[in-house]
Order: C-alpha cells, then structure tokens, then sequence
C-alpha cells in the first residue's frame, strides 16, 4: 500500500491524503446517544468500509457528514481546512455527495436534468441541447448506456444508481458516500457498480461504503472501520481484517460466520411443481418440495424468482403448467385461494408490500387471517389478537415495549420477525420467503435463519428466494438456480458452491441436473 | 422514427392527443348544430376560456409543486371589485391603473396562501379552502353587498373585450384573447426553460429530494402561490372588463373549473408533471364543450353531467393513450439496448 502511494507521490495531488477528517464527533437525539466522540479520516483514492449493525450509528455520522445534521461537539476538516455545513447543499458545493439505498432521482425529470438539478452554476436559463450533451459525455466516460432524454421514472435502481455517480461526477465530487448502494443490486450490477467505484478511486476520490454485505467489503475496501452503539470499535486496513474479525467487532462478541443450518428430518412430497410459466415472466419451472425441506431459489435480481413466487401465492397466477399440493392438483388464481391451501408468502418489499407500517404489531400479525378475530358482532377480538402477537413475540424474540406499538418503530430486523409471524398465524404448510434478510443486521438476520431452520424442522416447507448466495447456501436443502426466466439447475446441498450457482446463474452451464425434477 | 422517437418523449405528445379530442369534439358538434364553423362560435369559446386559461396558468405552476389553489375564484371575484370601484370613483385614471391594482392585491393574497402553506406547514387543501371562505368574506363585507355597474366605468373599459388585436381570415382576434395566448406562451417557456421554474417540478417529482440537495423549497412554493394569485388578478381585471356588472358573487366556483381544466390538460394533480400549454387545452376543451352544449340547447343540470362525464372520458382516454405511447417507447429502448448488449458484453 505505501510504496504504490510514494511511486504517484511526484503528481499532485498527494494520493492518500487525508481529504475528509471527523475529530471527535458526538451527537444526541433525546435520550439517544447516536455518536460518541467518533474520529475517522478519509483519505483520498480510498474505498473506506464502514460496517455495523442497525442502529450503530452509521446513519448519523453519514447526515452529519452530508449536512444534514449538525454534531453537538466535534469538528470536520476538509483537505485540512474546517468545515462547517449547515445544509446538504452546502456540503454538495464542498463536493461531498452521497448515494443512498434507494438513490434520489426526481421521476418527472429526464436523466440529464437529474445529473445537472443541483448544479449552481447551470445559469438561469437551461440550454438543453448542451445539458443532453454533458450528460451524454459524463455517462459515456462511465460506460453506461443511458438515455438521457428519457424520464428516471421507470429506471432500474442500478441505473439510477449510475446516474446518482453522474451526478457526483459532475459536481466534482471530492468525498462520496455510499449508503448500502448494492442492497438492491444483482450481482452483475454490482459488478458494474465496483468498477465505477475503481473508477472513482482511480481519480483520487474519497470514499466511504457502507454495506452489510461483508463480501463485498471485502472485494472493494482498502480500510475497513467498525461501528458499535454510536461508537468507532476499530480502523484497519483490509489486509488485517478478517470478516470474523469484523463481525466480532460489530456484534461485541465471537461470531462464526454463517454456519449451515444441519438437515431436517424430511416428511412426505408437499408441492410437486411442473412446466409452470407465466407469460413474459418465466416459463417451465419445475420442482419438487418436501415437508421439513429448503428450497432456495438463487439468482440474479431480474431471474424470475419473485414471479414464481408470485404465481405460487396467487399474486400474478401462472399461465402455464402444473401445480400438486398434498397430492391434489390445484390452480391458484388469488392469495385468498392460496392461504385457504396453506401457502403463505412473505414479500421482499417489507415496507411497501409486507407491513402496514403505521399499524401496531398485533393488528398487523393478525390482518391476514382477520377473522379468526371476531366476535358475534363482527367486532375485532382486541384481547385475543394481543395474546396471538405477545405468544410470537417470545417465540421469535421481537425486540419492542410492548405488541400495540407502530412497526414503522421497529427495527429492520424486527419488522421482518413481524411479517413471519403474519404469516406463520396463517398456519402455512408451504411458506415461501422472499428475501427474508434484506437490509437488517447480522444479528437480526442471524436470528431469522434459526427461526427458519426451526419451522423446516416442524415439518414446514420452504421456498427461500434471496440474493445473498452464502444465505441461500448455508439454509438449502437443495437450491434452485434462475437465470432470465428458465430454470437453470436444481443443485443438492453437496453439489451446491458459489461457483456452481454464479455459473448456473450467468448461464455458463446450461445443464440441468437431473435430481431437478426427482429428487 | 428513432431520432424522432429519441428526441419526443410520450409526455411530450399528450398534448397533441387533447389536441386531436378536441377537433374530434368540434366534428361532433359541427355535426349536430347549424352554423357551427363561424366566427361567432370561435369568439365565444375564446372570450369563455381565455379567463379561465390564464387563472389556469398560475394554478397549474401550484399543483407542479404538489399543491392546489383553492382560492382563486375568490381572489378573481375581490380583485374584479376592488379595480373596479377605483376605476369608477376616477374614470380618468390611466388604464394601466386598474390593472396593477388587481394584479398586486391578487399576488399579495397568493402570498398569504404562500407562506401559510410554505411556512406554516398546513396542507395547501386547507389553506386555500380556508382563504377561499375569508376572501369572499372580506369581500361581501368591504363591498357592503354593492356593485360595480357598467354605467359606471369608463367607455375604454366597456369596449375593451370587443377590441381586436388583428383579423385573421374572418376571424376576430381579440386583444384580451391574444393577452391570455400571450401569457400561456411567456409562461410555457418560463417553465421549459428557466432553471428556477425548473425547479416547481423537481419539487413537486421528490420533495425529499429536493431539500436534500437544498432546493429553496419554501421559495418555489410561495413563489407558486404569488404568481397564481397575481394571474387571478389579471384574471380579475378581464372579468371586470368582460362583464362591467361585478357582485360580491363574481368568479365563484370558478376554482373547480380552472382545477378541471388543469386535470383534463394533463397536469398530474400529484405534482411533477404537466405543463402550461396542456392546461390551456384543457381550458379550450371545457370551453367547447360548455359553450357548444349550451348552443344544443341541453338542460342546465344535464349539461353539468354532461361535461363532468366528458370531462372523465378524456382523462382516461388521455391516460390509455399515455400508456399505450409509453409501452411504445419502452419496447423501443429494450430493442435499442438490446441491439447495442453484443458490444458492450465484450467490453471488459
């Protein structure tokens, strides 16, 4: 690392040098101590990992950072000189810019105005045909194809995600945060994402990434820093960090990385699956469950996982093939169909599909099987709803006060733990888990794969579609590769590596196994 | 047609799609009464819509940025009075007189509902429903129930809306008419060209956005509601000119159909989106039909029904068509994309 830095010395400006220094930096909302007296550097033509769990503080030091809050005590430098902000524009005229999980865009606007929105020196009256060009420049120097007259409604999130860069770019960003940019990101846009980072280092940009997936910290980081209960736990280059070491770090204790879950016992076919397609969507999928088993669906982002989700639990019904449940062939045309046959689906879009955000965890626990609920009257069983939500509260340890608190007040990991009990008070013989660890922290996540190993246990069986490979590797009995609609390959347990699926996922081994169908 | 489809997007197209309904409901019409296609029904369709266009003007800048002007029918009906009793009291005052006073005493009260709405942080429904109530209010009480009489303004005024600008092929141009054209095109390139117009609808596409790359959000928004108020009292001004009898009663209900126009323009009533020109169309369109119902002779309360099913069938023809036109281009882009995937796949 330091002799690359010495060889560049002679051109300014000096690579590595300290661009963004945060001395001390405590914060407080309320009772809540949000940062205590933090002190990092961020230096330039640097990719700076910043790991912790939910709540650790990360958030807070990335708007202090932004301008968007102010710290009670402590100071920032920038390029050695203080820097206070006031607002998020005026850390953006510093060119310190940020990227969010779910970037910023305004729909309405087209790509390059988006680029250009917040440029102060865009003069008063747009020149359009100059704005398309620039922008036209910026996204070729990147290497992405973009339109740049077309609205970003309709965008995928990776390419609003290259437009956030343009963005900076063109600001002449001079410190980039990046908050979990690739929460939502198949691996090949993340791909992309990383050489754009690359990029981004090359011309001595300072970066700040903060991610909960350690791979990937691992893949793109030169220093990697972690944070606990508002504090700085630990900096150190990459090359001295261990993602054990790491997570260490971030939960306050020894913790293995994911260790797979051991086999269930598993019972008779459950759900027996064949040829099913839904037009435009994906077409012949075929497999089979038993009772106590894992399935997991791998997958690039865009495979078609969801959809046959979605078909299964009646969403977007399937347009083609077959279906046996318990041995009896059924067509399912709509979730009510499907939670009557004992199929559950818990959705990957916690906050917008999964949860009423603003409804108490009890009412939301209790929503989909309502009237179970019910008196004489038609009136809502208050006391009866709470004793179901505080019985799931202690068998999946929901962290909270008390069952008639907002879920909007949870914690990711919590507001998941509420949606599987949502679902598991359907009583599901078949529960189809889309996602089930997206953006909630490893403790959290670390809890929801027992509780799932505990429901295949109890004879329950699993569809389990995540992005995230050393999941789906570690919870599956067997797993089920997509690529672009078709199934690739169902791989057993021993079968099954990174390698394999990646490959079965980018289409490099069009085999399909046999055990697809059997099994 | 790809570098036509590169440079036109779908949204941009939709006003031609109001464009073709209208000349479709012209044909109906022209169809159905005598004497249709003469000067007489152009002039009333003009001077129908011309006041309704321009309060559309500004109401559409306020829902671009996720807002709504309840209360521009008031402010039309207190400017129309307060410009008319001075113009009466001195028949000699110059006649940019009249017009500044309505146009001033209309942008202060957009400033009111500005910085309520800005500022106060209350709900733009509920502001403007509240000053809509207080304005008339204010009005009946400093008008002590009087009214502005023809007979007691000047000639210049009383003849003003049958001045023409220029004839053009039989057809009389108006100059009040040509007022209003004027201001839809001063306004439709402000807010296609100047960045600080630009910036009503970044704010009205992702508000969070917008303050968190410090857009002066308070600012466009109260600049929003002083031009919507100050085009009222322009607004105000033409209907003084155009009726000379003003009661406390002036431009009531006017709010729903500047609203309607706006709406059935193609302006998204959750802000972002939609533009001058297209709520100008929709004002010609509810103009056309309101006039050319009148002339079937339909009864007062059918034709309300009328008009609002009318009204529904062109936003939703409206959308059908946007949708269609978005499926269009969507397919196109993928097949661009697609074209271009060998070449970019062999990049790294």
């Amino acid at each position: 690392m330091e002799g690359a830095a010495v060889d560049r010395r002679s051109d300014a400006p000096a690579v590595n040098a300290p661009m963004l220094n945060l001395r001390d930096i405590t914060k407080r909302f309320g009772a809540t101590q949000a940062l205590e007296g933090v002190s990092l550097t961020l230096r330039a033509g640097r990719v700076h990992a910043l790991l912790g769990e939910n709540g650790a503080g990360k958030s807070t030091l990335i708007k202090i950072m932004t301008g968007v809050h102010q710290p009670d005590h402590g100071e920032m430098l920038l390029a050695g000189r203080p820097l206070r902000l006031a607002s998020a524009a005026e850390a953006q005229r510093h060119g310190i810019a940020a990227i969010y999980q779910e970037p910023l865009l305004f729909p309405d606007l087209n790509v390059a105005e988006n680029i250009f929105i917040s440029h102060q020196d865009r003069g008063a009256v747009t020149n359009w045909r100059q704005m398309f060009r620039r922008a036209e420049e910026i996204l070729a120097s990147l290497g992405v194809a973009l339109d740049v007259r077309s609205p970003a409604r309709g965008l995928t999130l990776a390419a609003q995600q290259s437009v956030e860069i343009a963005k900076a770019i063109s600001l002449n960003v001079r410190v980039l945060i990046m908050d979990e940019p690739t929460a939502s990101l198949s691996s090949h846009e993340v791909a992309q994402l990383f050489k754009l980072v690359r990029d981004l280092r090359e011309k001595d940009v300072a970066i700040l990434f903060v991610s909960h997936r350690m791979e990937e910290v691992f893949e793109i980081a030169d220093d990697v820093t972690v944070f606990r209960d508002g504090r700085l736990i630990s900096t150190r280059p990459r090359a001295e960090v261990t993602p054990q070491r790491a997570i260490a770090d971030m939960v306050g204790r020894e913790m293995g990385l994911l260790q797979p879950r051991s086999p269930a016992k598993l019972g008779e076919k459950l759900l027996s699956v064949r040829g099913l397609g839904r037009d435009g969507a994906f077409e012949d999928v075929s497999f089979d469950l038993r009772r106590g088993e894992v399935l997991g669906f791998a997958g690039l982002i865009g495979a078609g996982r969801t959809d046959v989700g979605l078909a299964l639990f009646g969403i977007e019904p399937a347009t083609s093939g077959q279906i046996v449940l318990d041995g009896r062939a059924v067509t399912i045309r709509s979730p009510r169909q499907a939670m009557a046959l004992g199929i559950a689906y818990s959705s990957e879009d916690r906050r917008q599909l999964g949860l009423s955000l603003p409804m108490s965890i009890a009412t939301n626990i209790t929503l989909p099987v309502l009237s179970r609920y019910l008196n004489w009257l038609g009136l809502v069983r208050t006391g009866m709803e709470r004793a179901t939500a505080e019985a799931f509260r202690r068998r999946l340890a929901i962290r909270t006060p008390s069952v008639d608190i907002a879920v909007s007040k949870l914690s990711g990991g919590n507001q998941q733990k509420v949606m599987l009990s949502k679902w598991l008070n359907t009583h599901p013989a078949l529960l189809i888990l889309d996602e089930p660890t997206r953006g909630i922290d490893v403790g959290a996540k670390a809890e929801v794969h027992a509780i799932i190993g505990e429901l295949a246990a109890e004879g329950i069986g699993i569809i389990m579609i995540s992005s995230d490979l050393p999941e789906v590797l570690a919870m599956s009995d067997r797993v089920l590769v997509m690529r672009e609609g078709r199934q690739m390959a169902v791989l057993d347990r021993d079968g099954a590596d990174q390698e394999s699926v990646m490959a079965a996922a980018m289409g490099q081994s069009t085999a399909r196994q046999p055990s697809g169908a059997e099994a | 047609m790809t570098w036509l489809r590169r440079r036109i997007r779908p949204e941009q197209i939709r006003e031609f799609s109001l464009l073709l309904l209208i000349v479709v409901a012209v044909l109906i019409f022209g169809s159905a009464i005598d004497n249709y296609y003469t000067s007489r029904t152009f002039n009333r369709i003009a001077s129908s819509v011309m006041i309704i266009t321009v309060v559309a003007v500004g109401q559409t800048l306020v829902v671009l940025t996720r807002n709504i002007d309840l209360s521009v029918g008031s402010i039309v009906g207190c400017t129309a009075y307060v410009a008319g009793v001075r113009i009466a009291a001195d028949n000699g005052l110059p006649a940019i007189v009249p017009v500044l006073i309505a146009v001033a005493l209309g942008a202060a009260m957009g400033a009111i509902n500005g910085v309520l709405v800005a500022w106060g942080r209350v709900p733009s429904i509920i502001v403007t429903l509240g000053t809509l109530a207080i304005f008339r209010g204010l009005l009946v009480d400093y008008s002590g129930a009087r009214t502005v009489t023809t007979d007691s303004l000047p000639p210049w005024l009383v003849d003003l809306p049958r001045l023409d600008l220029f004839t053009l092929a039989g057809l009389h141009v108006k100059v009040m008419v040509a007022l209003a054209l004027a201001i839809v095109i001063a306004f439709q390139l402000a807010t296609s060209y100047l960045t600080f117009a630009r910036q009503f609808y970044a704010l009205g596409s992702n508000p969070d956005a917008a303050d968190l790359i410090g857009l002066p959000t308070r600012r466009i928004v109260l600049t929003a509601f002083v031009l919507s108020g100050a085009l009222s009292g322009l607004a105000g001004f033409m209907t003084l000119a155009r009726f000379g009898n003003i009661t406390v009663e002036a431009g009531r209900g006017l709010e729903l159909e500047v609203v309607a126009a706006a709406v059935v323009g193609g302006v998204n009533i959750f802000g972002g989106s939609g533009t001058v020109i297209g709520a100008m169309l929709g004002g010609v369109m509810i103009g056309t039909l309101e006039q050319s119902l009148l002339r079937l002779q339909i009864n007062e309360f059918w034709r309300d029904a009328v008009m609002g099913l009318l009204i529904l069938l062109a936003v939703a023809s409206d959308a059908v068509i946007l949708k269609r036109l978005r499926a269009l281009w969507a397919r196109a882009d993928l097949e661009m994309i697609a074209r271009s995937a060998p070449r970019t796949g062999e990049a790294p």
